[in-house]
């Protein structure tokens, strides 16, 4: 009974409603093609590092790189989505990294019929994202270029690694990384772990060490004594962090930092997330950007 | 008739009041009288079945007090106390409704409109039926709960009497509504059913009205019986302290009392 | 006599149902996928047996849209109520629901569910979480039940249940705080946006239940009403007029734990809304209670939907999550009703 109801003030309002004419919007018409929404930072970075974007029609808010991709239509945050936002998109098929909320939303869409995909590899090695990247490639028929980042990434780490051994100093690195869910300043663990997977990797390649000993895999919330007891000799803040506070200065005065061999002798360095906390087809780049950064001799 | 035996209450390790025995006919104004911290508003709130006494009885009617069901006893008991707060905005006419609660089920019956009409008449606030209760004057506020209260009781119940206490009520009235109210109680309270039984603070007005009074000291009564008998020079010095002189009233029924 | 407050009061009540059933209307027709009259009819003509399927956009109608816009009428209307309620049984106009820990105690089961399911990494049914939510919610609540009981008198005084109240609410959502603080980053941000609520996990499961505690939970408090109106004067005038006030408490806060803690398990936690629409009602034709809580159930469910439009459309066809515009939708309608009446408290 409750149902019907609303039809009859509904049909009141439809005859107002009809004038302003929000009925011509478009509900996509008949698919012309593929058209994917792409829920997973990491995946994004490697379509359009396969030149495979134009079947995308929408991505996550927490998916910005490459720049190109804010362009893009967003369906919102990807552990807040609802399901008709991503369903008036006329997705073809979602692909999500299983890191999505709520848990109905994905339930709604397999009731309605809409494929998902989540890719079986990840990116917690070298080998491991090759083997996605592949993976990948085959999906979206991109094989080609696959094996081009592939053997790109290959190269570049190669190249990298051999590059490092010319530094004879090892640097102990503190990675300092912006929470944003708990609005706090985090360090990074010995293993890095969760979304900062690949930041021990990379220190270890660019020929540095980890000043900040490790447990299992969780970033720990930055204090005074963390720091001080490490005495890194050089910090990396990712740039959401560093960017908040604006300067090299104010970024001393985060607690414990200003005491540190690294502030000291100013080695305080902005990097992008994409360039150090994840394994991703530039690493192999990356690496070298990152030993240079840390082995840059200390300026007074 | 309404009967106090042997009640006495403890509250927080301590005795508030002992010992005290009454009896209290339909048709006569009793009023209890004493000293600050004599136990008066303790009575009364065993008396009006507030609190449960620790020791002793009260019985209404021949029945324990306890034996009584709340919504039967509100039926015929109303209490009348300055200890009204309201937080929200309710209608003078809302209010005074509310009186005939214990009447009705779901929804007030024209009697029961109709009483509410009566009693906002006989305490002259049908004038402010509509106003909204938390704009009016303190005093105009308090004939309000009068008219509430006495709602509450306004008509004879088939078996039984009814019970009206009165626990200081005359807080921001003026002294014309003081004398008007008392007055208004007394007559109400001559219908050969209704038990009055009050607690007021001025002497003077106490003993211009009282059929009987119970003088309370220490927490047990002094002395109780007919305003003429309990109002002696000996008995008001010892309980309040103070030397009173007494004066007829003009209309030849109690007494005015003065003080040096 | 009749009273002639009487009647304007259901002509308002009747006025509020129409508005509602508009909003409804809109709420189902626009959204990131807007639907014409003649789709939703189409839509609609599913229900019949023999009807086989329908288009995907007539199962997105059915499926998704239609139980959303009547989730959030009941939501509303649950907070609504349980805001009425409150505020009858505390006798003070500031308080809520959620002041008596059941959005706290809801908002520390969500966490729990959350960061344990991230740390055992199994995937979670979706019934879960409103199970943990409600269980936080009700042990909550119960908690401050017990710790405002006087032990000698066994009533609880409406002081004490306040204070308890704030004490136990403190503790839920520092528990919610350190939760967040040792959870790991996706699992911190799940709980922050469940704390913004949502209603997109809304399907026909979650409208019967919510439905059920709601629609029946209101039938209940409005027996009550005549009691909580006596109430209203003071706990010592209700009891001469023979309300018994500490079976009374036990009851309407047992209603409003179910209906609150029920709807917020569903769609996280929504805050305001319990607070201000008594407010409004209120202000408009005082604090009767069997009008303010059918008033309530209407006017809750008006804001909910409306604020629900603005989520939808605002940043289409990305959603907000309601919570932000609760807040934002109901100050300026509340202060405009401020300044228009003397509200005298």
């Amino acid at each position: 009974m409750g149902r019907f109801r609303p039809l009859a003030g509904f049909l009141l309002a439809a005859l107002l409603v009809t004038s302003c004419g929000r009925f011509g919007r478009k509900a996509a018409s008949a698919a012309t093609g593929p058209r994917d929404v792409v829920i997973s930072q990491l995946y994004n970075e490697i379509i359009w590092a396969l030149g495979a974007q134009q079947s995308v029609v929408a991505v996550d808010w927490s998916s910005t790189y490459p720049p190109a991709i804010k362009s893009v239509a967003t369906i919102g945050y990807h552990r807040a989505l609802s399901a008709e936002s991503i369903l008036s998109l006329r997705p073809t098929v979602v692909i999500e990294d299983g890191n999505v909320g709520p848990p109905q939303v994905l339930q709604q869409l397999h009731e309605l019929g809409v494929p998902t995909k989540t890719f079986t590899h990840t990116n917690d090695t070298i080998p491991d994202l090759e083997a996605l990247i592949r993976e990948m490639g085959a999906f979206f028929h991109k094989e080609a270029r696959a094996e081009e980042l592939c053997q790109r990434l290959d190269r570049q780490m190669a190249a990298s690694l051999e590059a490092v051994k010319q530094y004879h100093d090892s640097p102990r690195v503190a990675i300092i990384h912006y929470g944003q869910a708990s609005n706090v300043y985090l360090t990074v663990t010995g293993h890095g772990g969760g979304d900062a997977a690949g930041a021990g990797q990379m220190i270890a390649w660019a020929g540095g060490r980890m000043a900040i000993g490790g447990r299992s895999g969780m970033q720990r919330l930055l204090s005074p004594e963390i720091v001080a007891e490490a005495n890194p000799d050089v910090i990396l803040m990712t740039a959401f962090g560093y960017d908040k506070l604006g300067s090299m200065a104010a970024a001393k005065t985060l607690p414990g930092v200003a005491e540190t061999s690294a502030a000291r002798h100013n080695r305080i360095y902005r990097v992008t997330e994409h360039q150090l906390m994840y394994l991703n087809p530039d690493t192999g780049a990356n690496v070298l950007t990152i030993a240079k950064l840390i082995h840059q001799p200390p300026s007074q | 008739m309404l009967e106090a035996i042997d009640v006495s209450y403890r509250a927080g390790g301590r005795e508030l009041v002992h010992g005290l025995s009454a009896r209290f006919e339909p048709g006569q104004l009793h009023l209890i009288m004493g000293p600050n911290g004599a136990g008066k508003s303790t009575f009364i709130k065993l008396l009006s079945r507030l609190l449960r006494p620790s020791g002793g009885r009260v019985v209404y009617a021949g029945r324990d007090a306890a034996e009584w069901a709340d919504s039967e006893l509100a039926t015929r008991r109303a209490v009348l106390s300055q200890a009204m707060e309201l937080a929200f905005p309710l209608s003078v006419h809302e209010v005074v409704k509310m009186g005939r609660y214990p009447h009705f089920g779901g929804r007030p019956s024209r009697h029961d409109e109709a009483i509410c009409q009566e009693v906002m008449d006989f305490f002259d606030v049908a004038v402010l039926a509509d106003r909204s209760y938390a704009t009016l004057s303190g005093g105009e506020q308090q004939r309000v709960n009068f008219a509430r209260v006495l709602a509450q009781i306004w008509e004879p119940m088939p078996q039984g009497h009814r019970y009206l206490f009165l626990d200081e009520p005359l807080t921001f009235l003026d002294i014309r509504h003081q004398l008007d109210f008392m007055k208004k109680v007394r007559a109400f309270g001559r219908a050969p059913d209704v038990v009055t039984v009050g607690v007021v603070h001025d002497l003077g007005l106490a003993a211009r009205f009282a059929d009987r009074l119970i003088l309370m000291r220490d927490g047990g009564i002094a002395a109780q019986g007919p305003a003429e008998t309990v109002l002696t020079r000996d008995l008001v010095r010892a309980v309040f302290d103070v030397e009173p002189s007494f004066v007829p009233a003009s209309d030849g029924r109690g007494v005015h009392l003065v003080f040096d | 006599m009749t009273s002639p407050s009487r009647d304007s009061g259901h002509r308002l009540l009747f006025v509020l149902l129409l508005v509602l059933c508009l909003l409804m209307a809109a709420s189902v027709c626009f959204g990131a996928i807007d639907f014409s009259p003649a789709q939703i009819w189409r839509a609609l003509g599913t229900l019949w047996p023999g009807h086989a399927g329908g288009t995907l956009n007539e199962r997105i109608f059915m499926d998704i849209r239609l139980p959303r816009a009547i989730l959030c009428v009941l939501t509303g209307a649950a907070l609504g109520v349980g805001g009425a309620l409150m505020q009858g049984l505390f006798r003070n106009p500031i308080v809520e629901p959620g002041l008596v820990g059941t959005s706290s105690g809801a908002a520390f089961g969500a966490a729990i569910f959350f960061v344990l399911t991230g740390m055992l990494k199994f995937t979670a049914q979706p019934w879960e979480l409103p199970v943990a939510a409600c269980a936080g919610g009700i042990v909550a609540t119960y908690m401050v039940f017990v710790l405002a009981q006087n032990k000698a008198t066994g009533r609880s005084s409406i002081v004490m249940l306040l204070l308890t109240g704030l004490a136990v609410n403190a503790l839920f959502l520092s528990g919610v705080g350190f939760m967040a603080y040792i959870a790991r980053d996706p699992q911190a941000r799940s709980i922050t946006f469940w704390n913004l609520g949502t209603l997109s996990g809304a399907n026909w499961h979650a409208v019967t239940t919510v439905g059920l505690t709601t629609i029946g939970g209101t039938l209940l408090a409005l027996r009550y009403a005549k009691q909580l109106n006596a109430l209203m004067i003071g706990e010592e005038e209700a009891i001469y007029l023979g309300v018994n006030v500490n079976r009374l408490k036990w009851i309407v806060m047992t209603i409003n734990v179910v209906i609150v803690a029920v709807a917020t398990a569903f769609t996280g936690v929504i805050a305001f809304v319990g607070l201000v629409v008594p407010h409004i009602l209120r202000m408009i034709k005082g604090a009767e209670n069997r009008y303010l809580i059918i008033g309530s159930a209407l006017v809750g469910g008006i804001l909910l939907t409306l604020a629900d439009l603005v989520a939808r459309l605002a940043l289409h066809p990305a959603e907000l999550p309601i919570g932000i515009v609760t807040s934002v939708v109901g100050v300026p309608v509340f202060i405009s009703l401020l300044r228009h009446r003397e509200y005298v408290f």
